[in-house]
C-alpha cells in the first residue's frame, strides 16, 4: 500500500503574529479580567439578624458535637446530646417557631433566596458572556483558513469541529483553524492563570465546574427552600444514634507505648 | 486507609494536606507545560510525543519522591515508595500529574510544534 | 516585615511587646499610607495581602500596651481608610483605643455606653459585643460579663473564643463545673487543640483540689485530669504544660494512693493503676527535665518556651528531687 504523502501547506508566517498571538493574549487577558470581575462582583456577605444566625449556628453546633463527640467524656456527651435533642425537637432554635410544619415558602418569592440565586447567576454570567463574545469574535475575524498542524493524528470525526469554516474535503484533520486553537487555550491555560493570579483564582473554569459537580456542603445547607425544622429533626436523629466512645479511653497506655522513656 | 477511630486519635491536619497537594499540582502543571515546549521544539509527533510526556511525568514524580518525600518519609519508618506521610492517595501522587498537566502539555506542544515546523 | 508581627501580641512578654511596638515607625514608613484602588498601582505594588491588615491590628494592640498611642492612632487611621468606619472589626479596634486612653472610671462608662448604642442598632456585631464583655470584665463587673457572654453564646454557640472566655470568667468566680463545661465546648469546636486539652486537665485538677470536694468527685476529676493531660501530650509531644500537669496529677495521686478506693462505674473514667501512674510520672519527669535542660542551654528547636513556664517546671522538678533526698 502506498504511503499517503504528507500534506504540507505553505502558510504565511504572518499568520502567527496576527492570529495565534492575538487569540492567546486575548484569552489570557480575559481570564485575568474575569478574575477581577468576579472579585468585584462578589457581594459582601449579607447581614443576618440575630435569629437567623442563631438558627444556623445552633445547627452547626449540633453537627460539631456529633462530629467531635470523641473528645468528650461520656457524661458530658450525654448531657449535651439530651439537651440538644430536646431543643431541636421542640424547635427552640427556629427563626420563627410559628411556621413549623408548614411547607417552606417558594424560593422564588423569598427576597433572600432571590439574592442567593442572583449571586449564582452573576458567576454564571461572568463565565458565559466572555466566552460567547470571544467565540463570535474569532468566528467573525479569523474563520476560513487553517493556521496550524496538530502534532498528533486525529480521526476524521474531529474534522468538522477543527476545520469549521474550511470546506476542504481531503484535508488531513490534523490541520486546525483558529477556533480550535481557542478551544485548546480554554483548557490549557489553567497553569498560566495559576501562576498569574494565585491558585484559588476565579479564572480557572475547570475548578469551578468541579465545584459545581461536587457536593455543595456549605452553600446548600442553609440555602433557600430548605426547611430548617426538618434539618433540626434530622440532626436530632443523627445525634441520638451515636455510639459514644472517647479518645481518652486508654490514652495512658497509648502514651506509654508510644513514647519511649 | 486508617479507620475513623485512628484518625480521631492521631488527626491529620487538613490545611497541610491541601497545601501539599497544591504544591504538587503546581509542580505538575508547570513541568507539563515545559515538557510540551521541549516536545514541540524536538518536533515529536503523535505517539512519540505522548510517550515522551508519560515518561517525563513519571520521572518527575520519582524525582519529587526521591528528593522531597523520601528523606523524612523513610526516616519515619514508612516503606519505600509510600507517600502517605504527606499525601492522601498514592494514585494522585504518581499518576495525578498525567491528568493535571495534560491540557497544558497539549497546548504548548501544539504551539511550539507549529512555530518550529511552520 | 519581621514575622512575629503576624502573631497575636496578647501572649507576648512585656519586653517582646515593647520590641514589637518599637518596630512600628519603621513598619508604618515601609508601607504606603494610602490605599489606592486604581488597578495600575495594585499591579505595580503587588496584590494586597490580608496579612498586612493583620499586622496593623497586632501593631495597634502592642502599641497600646507599651503606651505608644500615637502609632496606634496612625495604624487605626489606615485601617479606617481601607475598611471604612462601619467595619465591625475596625469599630472594635477603635473602641479598644478609646478604652486604653480612658482616664478613670467615668470615661470607661462613656465607652461602655457607646458600645451599648452600637449594639442597639445592630445586635449581631460580634466584635463589639466581645469588646463590651471584655470591658465589663476589666471593670470588675464579672457577673454582667458572664451573662452578656451567655447571651452571645446563645445565638452564636460556635464561637470558641467566647466559650473559653466564659470558662475563664467562671473559673475566676470559682464555679468549676461551669468552667469545665465551657472549656469542653471549646474542645467540641477544636477537637485537636492540645492546649485546650491541657487547660481542661488543669481545670479538673483545680476542681478536684478545691476545698470541700467529696471523695467520689475528687476521684472523678482526678481521673479525667490524668487522661486530659495524657491526651494533650499525645497530640503535642513537647508541650510543657501538659507534662507539668501530668506530673503534678500523677504525683498527687501516687501520694494519696493508699486511700484510693477504686470505683467501677463504667460510665466514668477509672483511675489508672499505681504502676501506670508511676510510669506516667517517670515519663513526665524525664520529658520535663529534658525540656528544662535544653531550653536553659537554648538549643536549636527547643526555644520558644515561656520563661515563667520553664521556671515553674524547674521548681517542680527541684521539689520532687528534694522530696526524694529526704
Amino acid at each position: 500500500m502506498a504511503q499517503v504523502p504528507v500534506q504540507s501547506i505553505h502558510r504565511d508566517p504572518q499568520l502567527f503574529y496576527w492570529i495565534l498571538f492575538p487569540i492567546t493574549i486575548v484569552m489570557i487577558l480575559t481570564g485575568v479580567l474575569r478574575h477581577y470581575a468576579t472579585v468585584l462582583m462578589a457581594s459582601a456577605p449579607k447581614k443576618q439578624d440575630q435569629k437567623a444566625t442563631r438558627e444556623q449556628r445552633s445547627l452547626l453546633h449540633g453537627i460539631n458535637v456529633r462530629g467531635n463527640h470523641h473528645v468528650l467524656s461520656k457524661p458530658s456527651f450525654t448531657a449535651r446530646r439530651d439537651a440538644l435533642i430536646t431543643a431541636y425537637e421542640s424547635g427552640a432554635y427556629l427563626k420563627n417557631p410559628d411556621s413549623r410544619g408548614q411547607p417552606p415558602p417558594n424560593p422564588m418569592s423569598d427576597p433572600n433566596a432571590m439574592e442567593g440565586m442572583m449571586g449564582m447567576m452573576k458567576n454564571q454570567m461572568a463565565m458565559v458572556i466572555p466566552n460567547t463574545l470571544i467565540m463570535s469574535w474569532i468566528n467573525a475575524f479569523f474563520s476560513g483558513y487553517v493556521i496550524m498542524k496538530l502534532p498528533f493524528p486525529l480521526t476524521i470525526k474531529f474534522k468538522s469541529m477543527l476545520q469549521a469554516g474550511v470546506a476542504t474535503r481531503d484535508m488531513d484533520p490534523r490541520w486546525m483553524s483558529s477556533i480550535s486553537w481557542y478551544f485548546l487555550c480554554i483548557f490549557g491555560l489553567q497553569p498560566v492563570f495559576n501562576f498569574l493570579l494565585g491558585s484559588d483564582n476565579a479564572a480557572s473554569q475547570m475548578a469551578q465546574q468541579m465545584n459545581q459537580m461536587g457536593p455543595q456542603g456549605g452553600a446548600q445547607m442553609f440555602g433557600p427552600g430548605v426547611d430548617p425544622n426538618k434539618q433540626f429533626l434530622a440532626e436530632a436523629e443523627n445525634l441520638a444514634v451515636i455510639e459514644h466512645h472517647s479518645v481518652l479511653d486508654g490514652v495512658e497506655q497509648r502514651l506509654l507505648a508510644g513514647i519511649k522513656v | 486507609m486508617p479507620s475513623e477511630q485512628e484518625l480521631q486519635i492521631s488527626p491529620i491536619v487538613q490545611e497541610s494536606l491541601v497545601h501539599n497537594s497544591r504544591t504538587l499540582y503546581n509542580l505538575q502543571s508547570l513541568t507539563a507545560s515545559l515538557f510540551g515546549v521541549s516536545a514541540g521544539i524536538l518536533g515529536l509527533e503523535s505517539y512519540s510525543g505522548f510517550v515522551f510526556y508519560v515518561a517525563l511525568s513519571l520521572v518527575t514524580a520519582v524525582l519529587f519522591y526521591a528528593l522531597r518525600v523520601a528523606p523524612t518519609s523513610l526516616a519515619s519508618g514508612k516503606p519505600p515508595l509510600d507517600t502517605s506521610r504527606y499525601f492522601r492517595g498514592a494514585y494522585d501522587f504518581w499518576a495525578g500529574g498525567l491528568m493535571n498537566g495534560f491540557a497544558g502539555f497539549v497546548l504548548t506542544w501544539t504551539l511550539f510544534y507549529g512555530l518550529v515546523t511552520a | 516585615m519581621a514575622p512575629p508581627i503576624l502573631h497575636s501580641p496578647v501572649q507576648l512578654s512585656p519586653a517582646a511587646a515593647l520590641a514589637l511596638s518599637q518596630q512600628a515607625p519603621a513598619f508604618l514608613r515601609s508601607s504606603s499610607s494610602t490605599v489606592s484602588s486604581s488597578p495600575l498601582s495594585t499591579l505595580l505594588s503587588g496584590p494586597e495581602k490580608s496579612e498586612q491588615w493583620l499586622q496593623y491590628e497586632n501593631l495597634i494592640v502592642s502599641c497600646l500596651r507599651t503606651g505608644d498611642d500615637q502609632a496606634a492612632h496612625q495604624c487605626l487611621r489606615r485601617l479606617v481608610a481601607r475598611f471604612g468606619d462601619d467595619n465591625e472589626r475596625v469599630q472594635a479596634l477603635r473602641g479598644l483605643v478609646k478604652e486604653a486612653e480612658a482616664q478613670g472610671n467615668g470615661a470607661l462608662e462613656e465607652v461602655l455606653k457607646e458600645y451599648n448604642q452600637i449594639l442597639d442598632e445592630n445586635d449581631t456585631n460580634i466584635p463589639i459585643a466581645k469588646r463590651r464583655i471584655a470591658l465589663l470584665r476589666s471593670m470588675g463587673r464579672l457577673s454582667d460579663a458572664a451573662s452578656a457572654l451567655v447571651q452571645l453564646l446563645d445565638f452564636s454557640p460556635t464561637d470558641a473564643e467566647a466559650w473559653s472566655e466564659l470558662s475563664d470568667i467562671y473559673l475566676s468566680q470559682g464555679l468549676y463545673p461551669q468552667a469545665i463545661y465551657a472549656i469542653e465546648e471549646v474542645l467540641v469546636l477544636a477537637p485537636n487543640a492540645w492546649n485546650i486539652h491541657a487547660r481542661l486537665g488543669e481545670l479538673q485538677y483545680m476542681a478536684a483540689t478545691a476545698p470541700g470536694v467529696a471523695n467520689g468527685l475528687y476521684q472523678k476529676y482526678m481521673a479525667e485530669a490524668v487522661k486530659r493531660f495524657a491526651r494533650s501530650v499525645e497530640l503535642c509531644d513537647d508541650y510543657l504544660r501538659g507534662y507539668y500537669g501530668l506530673k503534678l496529677v500523677s504525683k498527687r495521686l501516687l501520694n494519696d494512693g493508699a486511700k484510693a478506693t477504686r470505683q467501677t462505674d463504667d460510665s466514668e473514667f477509672a483511675l489508672p493503676g499505681t504502676s501506670t501512674l508511676e510510669r506516667l510520672n517517670e515519663l513526665a519527669t524525664a520529658r520535663l527535665s529534658e525540656i528544662v535542660r535544653h531550653s536553659a542551654a537554648s538549643d536549636r528547636g527547643w526555644r520558644g518556651y515561656s520563661e515563667a513556664e520553664v521556671a515553674a517546671a524547674r521548681a517542680l522538678l527541684a521539689d520532687d528531687a528534694s522530696a526524694i533526698e529526704r
